[in-house]
């Protein structure tokens, strides 16, 4: 079937089956592998993607779901070699070990920023809740989302 | 300064195992596995699966060309199981299709009948049936049975703990291609490439240079792909050389879970005895190691736990004796901290036990027995820059446990169905791989004519920032900007006959071959320099910030010009080193000797509350003074302590492994098996770097991080434990870990005379 989307803002169109999900089609398809699959259940958060601005997780989303929708992947969030804001608090702050669940962390915390630029930190703990990480201890990711919200705000 | 994979980390870019643009071709293997705990296989029928689309090939125990062994220390643990299944999960096929749901839909299709067979999964009771892996291993020191007549107090009691799913967030995975010659290339997500190379050569009956193992990262290890990487990455090997095509093996999560190993559970027992005012004259314990199916690391995890049997205490008297038992479980394995965190728990456990009978607060029994310069531990090695004592007065110092404790019983004084509690924890380990030719690394380095430079070793980046630390210290070495230099990926063409990177000593190992490889490299280039500067002592000559110094004096010679005139000289501009750890060794016969290169220190206090009503709580706060040694970096050696602390949180309070009585685990998902999540962090973590502590037996006086932090989470259990006594002084203890909510809920009501307050 035909899906037509935009991809870190670039209009596309693919033919796809039925049963894809999100996560492949990035994955396979377009070798977008900042999108990593952690558990394919939707409990770890590393496969996170923004569909029309929200979190998702894209291995519980149908390839076929992101039809008409605005789909951001961490590939997308630098603006070409300038990090982001966030992806620099996140070096800043040591909130990467491993690296594995950073892009999805990543994802969360901007969908977050984005509607809600000056979170509490019950805030940024709701937002990433569904993001795990086995390396940091989360303490320095909370921080570097702190720090990218203050930086924002002033 | 940051990990030097971050950048890539945050932009998505970073490779690792299922993101490497995979060969044309590539097949993807899904693991047939055992759903009996012990049993015969009467009958394995393929037939359906070959009916699957896509299908390429079931390769079984009779399809291995060599040996079907995979195991390290004992010989005990087969690639695929041949007429007996040991335990659920273990494998006895693997199925090779063109596409990973193929794969998976034809092993739906396997019928496999089997005959059941006892089996046991407690390790007492296998012990009872002298199911050992390996003889009961005992460390001693002067006598106990002659001590506890000079005691005056003696208490006994017991002590579990549970195990712990690694849960790194890469699932195992690995990718294995032909290549010329009829060898295989194995791209693999592990943290011993040797293991791997050496395992997958035996078993296809290769010699070892026709493996060639790659390594770029993992994402996550924690001693999880310390051996248990290997069996998936020798079966892609084998699939790879049978089919002549690229097998990729990627674990999914639930099967991950269910049929790798994990920390291994233990149930102890222990006896302490000590005088009126607190000093602990006699210790004695005996371990129960349950090992699961096979041997893995288990007797070196086992040996473990007794170095660090009485943790950060001088015991003059003291006799532990740790059995390795044989149960019908996954095989268990390493976990940070290496069965010294289990050797902790129970020390912990006999302490508090003392405290409570003797009405005395654990800490006063504590500060009492602290190591002192000098001391003996039961394995005869002394200790040397023995700074415990440092950092458990400094706790007290800065963090005040006294008005801790102050504000606290105030707080449950007033507080009827929310109590807290707080717990301090002193935290001493060995660091080397007590096994001590594993004590070695190797490091090449290549100087570019363009001024790069090339880092390769035996080290593996699994998110510990080895290669962030090995850059910072060959670029200290070499005096030149550190953007100059590329760490390699792990490769055993490059280092060959590499320990696995474990036991925290991925950067004190490495990072001295890398120091003595840029040294090589410097003397060199010293000479090179004077001839070009037409001087004649090169032992004036200098190298700072890229320039060329000679007897002070800068030069106009720079770092790339001199490497592009070497390179004219027809000078080497490659040096490889080998790093051995000094002066250490251990005799197992005895069980003396000096296995440690040094030992790392800290103490943390911690404090939680507590909701007696639903047995829910919150770690408040770990405060924490750590002896880093004097840091090569400092946001990544404070970004292991912490997640060091959370993890040794989880396994202590959150995460709970849960078997049937058929031995199945039942916590084989991440919505059963419950490891910290971002609501789960203590409210506040604070973590002091002892000063001036250089260490003269780690490169450039640092210290190894990865492990010692993650004990600081059994403080956790203590403060809990405290917490539920506040509320109930009654509560019968059994020393029972993890505390989960549930198990907190039973345990605070039993003995409480409800109805009196």
């Amino acid at each position: 079937m035909e899906v037509r989307f935009k991809l870190n803002g670039k209009e596309e169109e693919v033919t796809t089956e039925p049963y894809l999900r999100l996560i492949d089609l990035l994955r396979d398809y377009f070798n977008l592998t900042g999108t990593k699959e952690g558990c394919g259940v939707g409990e770890c958060g590393a496969c996170t993607v923004l569909m029309n601005g929200r979190a998702v997780n894209s291995c519980l989303v149908l390839a076929a779901q992101a039809n008409d929708s605005e789909i951001v992947t961490i590939e997308g969030i630098a603006e070409g070699e300038v990090l982001s804001s966030l992806q620099k608090n996140f070096l800043t702050y040591g909130a990467v070990q491993c690296g594995f669940c950073t892009p999805g962390m990543v994802l969360s915390a901007s969908a977050l920023l984005d509607q809600n630029p000056n979170p509490t930190e019950e805030e940024i703990k709701d937002a990433i809740a569904g993001n795990l990480c086995r390396c940091t201890g989360y303490k320095q990711i909370i921080e570097a989302v702190k720090e990218t919200a203050k930086e924002t705000i002033e | 300064m940051k990990n030097y994979d971050s950048i890539r980390h945050t932009r998505g870019e970073s490779l690792f195992v299922d993101d490497i643009a995979s060969p044309e071709g590539t097949l993807f293997g899904y693991v047939f596995y055992s759903s009996v705990a012990h049993g015969k296989i009467l009958n394995l029928d393929f037939s359906n699966a070959w009916y699957v689309d896509g299908i390429k090939g079931i390769f079984s125990a009779k399809d291995i060309p060599g040996e079907n062994q995979i195991g390290g220390i004992v010989r005990d643990e087969n690639l695929f199981a041949e007429d007996t299944v040991h335990f659920i999960g273990h494998p006895i096929a693997l199925v090779v299709a063109e596409t990973f749901l193929q794969a998976h839909e034809a092993v739906k299709k396997i019928k496999c009948e089997f005959e059941k067979l006892p089996a046991v999964f407690d390790p007492r009771e296998a012990a009872a049936k002298d199911q050992l892996i390996v003889k009961p291993r005992i460390f001693s020191l002067g006598n106990v049975d002659d001590a506890w007549n000079s005691c005056d107090y003696v208490f006994e009691g017991s002590a579990e703990s549970g195990g712990q799913e690694h849960l790194y967030l890469e699932t195992q995975a690995s990718l294995a291609f032909p290549i010329e010659g009829g060898g295989i290339k194995i791209i693999s997500s592990t943290q011993g490439p040797t293991t791997v190379q050496r395992t997958a050569a035996q078993v296809l009956a290769l010699p070892m240079h026709k493996i060639e193992v790659d390594v770029i990262r993992l994402g996550g290890g924690f001693g999880g792909k310390e051996d248990q990487a290997t069996p998936w990455a020798v079966m892609a090997a084998l699939a790879a050389l049978k089919l002549n095509a690229p097998v990729k093996l990627i674990l999914p999560r639930q099967e991950d879970i269910r049929i790798t190993g994990k920390r291994h559970p233990y149930s102890s027992d222990f006896k302490i005895g000590l005088t009126k005012d607190g000093k602990i004259i006699a210790y004695e314990a005996t371990y129960y190691q349950n090992a699961g199916a096979a041997a893995d690391l288990s007797p070196a995890i086992l040996d473990r736990t007794l170095f660090h049997c009485t943790n950060s205490y001088f015991i003059p008297n003291v006799k532990a004796t740790a059995l390795s038992c044989r149960t019908n479980l996954t095989p268990f394995t390493a976990f940070r901290g290496f069965g010294g965190p289990q050797g902790m728990f129970v020390i912990e456990s006999a302490i508090h036990k003392a405290a409570q009978k003797m009405g005395v607060d654990p800490s006063v029994i504590q500060k009492k027995n602290l190591l002192n310069e000098g001391d003996e531990f039961p394995y005869g090695q002394k200790t040397l820059n023995c700074h415990i004592k440092k950092c458990y007065e400094e706790v007290e110092t800065r963090y005040n446990p006294k008005e801790i404790y102050q504000r606290i019983a105030e707080f449950n004084e007033k507080n009827k169905l929310v109590k807290k509690g707080a717990a301090i924890i002193p935290v001493t380990f060995g660091i080397s791989f007590t096994t001590t030719f594993l004590n070695q690394a190797s490091a090449l380095v290549h100087l570019y004519t363009d001024g790069s430079v090339s880092v390769s070793s035996a080290a593996i980046e699994m998110g510990q920032g080895v290669n962030e630390k090995l850059r910072m210290i060959a670029a200290n070495e070499l005096s030149i900007s550190i953007e100059r230099i590329k760490i390699e990926s792990t490769n055993t063409s490059r280092a060959s006959n590499t320990s696995a990177t474990a036991a925290s000593k991925g950067t004190d190992l490495n990072g001295f071959a890398v120091i003595d490889a840029c040294k090589i490299l410097i003397e060199r280039l010293r000479k090179v320099a004077s001839e070009e500067l037409k001087q004649t002592n090169p032992e004036k000559i200098e190298f700072k910030n890229e320039i060329v110094f000679h007897a002070g004096e800068k030069t106009g010679l720079t770092f790339s010009k001199l490497v592009k005139a070497a390179y004219s000289k027809r000078i080497s501009l490659t040096a490889q080193a080998h790093h051995s750890t000094p002066n250490i060794y251990f005799d197992t016969k005895v069980n003396k000797g000096e296995p440690f290169a040094y030992h790392t220190y800290g103490t943390a206090i911690v404090e939680v509350t507590l909701d007696c009503l639903r047995g829910i709580y919150k770690v408040d706060s770990v405060k924490v003074v750590h002896d880093f040694g004097e840091t090569i970096n400092r946001t990544i050696d404070l970004s292991q302590a912490e997640g060091g602390i959370v993890q040794g949180i989880g396994w202590m309070t959150c995460e709970e492994l849960k078997w049937n009585n058929e031995g199945k685990l039942l916590t084989d998902s991440l919505s059963t098996y419950k490891v910290p999540d971002i609501y789960a962090v203590p409210k506040e973590i604070k973590i002091h770097f002892l000063e001036n502590v250089p260490n003269p037996f780690g490169p450039n006086k640092s210290k190894a991080i990865g492990e010692p932090p993650f004990m600081y989470g059994i403080g956790a259990y203590f403060a809990l434990v405290n917490a539920m006594k506040a509320f109930n002084p009654n509560l019968d203890l059994n020393y029972s870990a993890p505390l989960t909510p549930e198990k907190v809920l039973l345990t605070l009501y039993n003995k409480r005379q409800i109805g009196r307050e």
